[in-house]
């Protein structure tokens, strides 16, 4: 059974910006459905118009059963929406934020008052529900954040880059506690992130967005195994008054040069070779490197990764644009902290 | 009823985290205090102008001093809302089923209701000081009817701008820019026989200027029906004006 279908979505913006672009896709029960692409793919638009935020310009969707456009009301009372931004009150305690939603759902007192309890087990805040929003930790708060999206028991919750801006260690606990989620509450997650080991470790399924439209969709087995061929990683010997970026360029452009790469791509400090067949191009890298006095100091041969899967389908990489779309929101995050 | 409701809820939200503010509750009840003290002795010496007729210039000002509060407080009322916008907390809010109109009504009020705990305050220092309410209990309670349409029509402007402007520069420097023109073009200050025929003229399309009449009708003189009732229609006009902008706002730019 689907809990969420969508005919032809699409989102333009005044100026024609065509953020959505005619997509289509269907997240069964149960499942954990990853929506993955760079910032500005039209992830969080896409999750809006699901949400009922925001109307489509034309196409629709089915959610929990009930259309976007013709019943928004409806599709409300049965999804629970966590935001990018942490979307609770900071000022006011855990079970004050989570009551408030509850009343919203219209659930008696009762009622609230045992969710309430539930939840803040299944999230790990038992203890801190008469505490102060504002002394919670980051990871904290996130939990608080999606629990807010649970009160109501709802068939599907979306959650909109669920560990953006969180450090490594908190995202591994708040993937966690997703996984949980669907295990114990039996409930649809709609997930977008620009994390690739986000989607590879949580969805059942993922589609790649990029551009407002779908690219590719499957498991992330299926994805993996869609790319032929392997990637090798090698790093530079640099002496010490050598440039190694330079070093790194022109090892670049050497490479592209020859008819069995596919491509290349920086990581780090190291280098990523894209091949049809990573055992003979080992040699053949080896060879043509040494012949231009460049040192291969480390080398190391995979199969690809949904980095890889992302390279091959849309000719970019989605770190690149990772830094500074974090590093916005918590500059901004952080002014609107010092103000208050 | 599920507006009222949502609304009930809100409004408790919204009161409660301004009780969490001890330094907010502090500034916001003395500053009328402190306008009531500094104003009255910088203009100690009106009180022997004509427009005044011999009564003292605190018993003059103490009504403007009740609208006053009640104006600049209001006015801000749209930092509330931008900070719901900026926290990602509307967004959340508008993807579950509460009522639309519920979040918008809620800052009103809940502004309404911390303004009128001002004003009577300041009505409780303005006759320890000496102060004579000429219409007395029924007066002040006429007065708070009058100064709520008031704030109500600044509150729901100033949660319109939020949703339009979306950022902090903007809103301050709109609501400061016009918040201190708007006091002086009316009668607060001076009385209406001393102002230049000019600002005479402007006055009558004040909404505060309705509010400070009124009020001071009350204080000073009694019950002038035909004022009063000119004010308290000028002032639901306006309440309803801003509520019309404030929702239109929402439903406009409440993505």
């Amino acid at each position: 059974m689907s809990v969420i279908v969508t005919h032809h979505l699409t989102k333009v913006f005044p100026g024609g910006v065509r953020a959505v672009d005619g997509i289509d896709f269907e997240v069964n029960a149960g499942e954990i459905f990853g929506f993955l692409g760079p910032n500005g793919a039209g992830k969080t638009t896409t999750i809006k118009m699901l949400n009922t935020l925001i109307e489509p310009t034309s196409g629709t969707a089915v959610v929990a059963g009930f259309d976007i456009c013709k019943n928004p009301a409806e599709v409300r009372k049965r999804i629970g929406y966590v935001a990018q931004d942490v979307g609770v009150d900071e000022r006011a305690t855990g079970r004050e934020n989570l009551t408030l939603y509850g009343h919203f759902y219209r659930l008696d007192s009762k009622t609230i008052k045992k969710r309430v309890k539930e939840i803040f087990e299944l999230v790990d805040l038992a203890g801190y529900e008469d505490k102060i929003v504002s002394t919670y930790s980051g990871g904290m708060r996130k939990r608080l954040d999606i629990a807010m999206g649970l009160i109501h028991r709802p068939e599907v919750i979306f959650l909109d880059e669920p560990t953006a801006g969180l450090d490594p260690q908190t995202r591994v606990r708040i993937w966690d506690y997703i996984r949980n989620l669907a295990k114990a509450m039996g409930v649809t997650i709609f997930l977008t992130t620009h994390y690739m080991e986000e989607a590879d470790h949580l969805a059942d399924r993922i589609a790649i967005i990029d551009l407002g439209k779908i690219i590719t969709m499957g498991t992330p087995d299926e994805l993996k195994q869609s790319i032929s061929g392997d990637v090798v990683t090698l790093s530079l010997l640099t002496a010490e008054d050598d440039d190694h970026n330079e070093l790194m360029r022109r090892t670049e452009s050497a490479l592209s040069a020859e008819p069995f790469v596919i491509g290349t791509q920086a990581v780090g400090d190291k280098l990523a070779v894209y091949v049809d067949n990573g055992e003979s191009a080992v040699p053949s890298i080896m060879r043509l490197l040494a012949g231009q006095g460049i040192e291969v100091e480390t080398i190391s041969m995979a199969r690809p990764s949904l980095d890889d899967v992302f390279l091959k389908y849309t000719g970019r990489t989605i770190r690149a644009e990772e830094g500074t779309a974090t590093t916005f929101a918590q500059i901004r995050r952080k002014r609107i902290r010092r103000q208050q | 009823m599920n507006l009222v409701a949502d609304t009930w809820f809100q409004i408790q939200r919204h009161i409660r985290t301004q009780f969490r503010m001890p330094v907010w509750i502090f500034v916001n009840l003395f500053q009328p205090i402190v306008w009531l003290v500094l104003f009255t002795q910088v203009f100690k010496s009106l009180s022997d102008m004509p427009g005044l007729g011999g009564t003292s210039y605190l018993q003059f000002f103490a009504p403007g001093v009740v609208v006053m509060t009640v104006m600049f407080g209001s006015a801000w009322a749209g930092m509330g809302m931008l900070h719901d916008i900026d926290m990602g907390i509307l967004s959340k809010m508008l993807a579950t089923p509460a009522t639309r109109g519920s979040i918008i009504m809620s800052r009103v009020i809940a502004s309404m209701v911390m303004l009128i705990v001002q004003a009577l305050i300041i009505f409780t220092i303005a006759v320890i000081m000496g102060v004579d309410l000429a219409t007395g209990v029924p007066g002040v309670l006429l007065t708070i009817l009058l100064v709520s349409m008031l704030g109500l029509g600044f509150a729901a402007f100033s949660n319109g701008l939020a949703l339009l402007l979306r950022r902090e520069e903007p809103l301050i420097g709109v609501i400061t820019f016009a918040t201190l023109p708007i006091m002086f073009l009316s009668s607060t200050m001076m009385p209406a026989d001393l102002l230049p025929g000019w600002l005479d003229t402007v006055r009558h399309f004040n909404p505060v200027d309705y509010a400070v009449v009124g009020v001071r009708g009350l204080v000073m003189d009694g019950y002038i029906w035909s004022d009063l009732w000119r004010s308290l229609v000028v002032l639901f006009g306006w309440a309803a004006l801003g509520t019309a902008f404030g929702t239109m706002m929402f439903r406009a730019k409440a993505e």
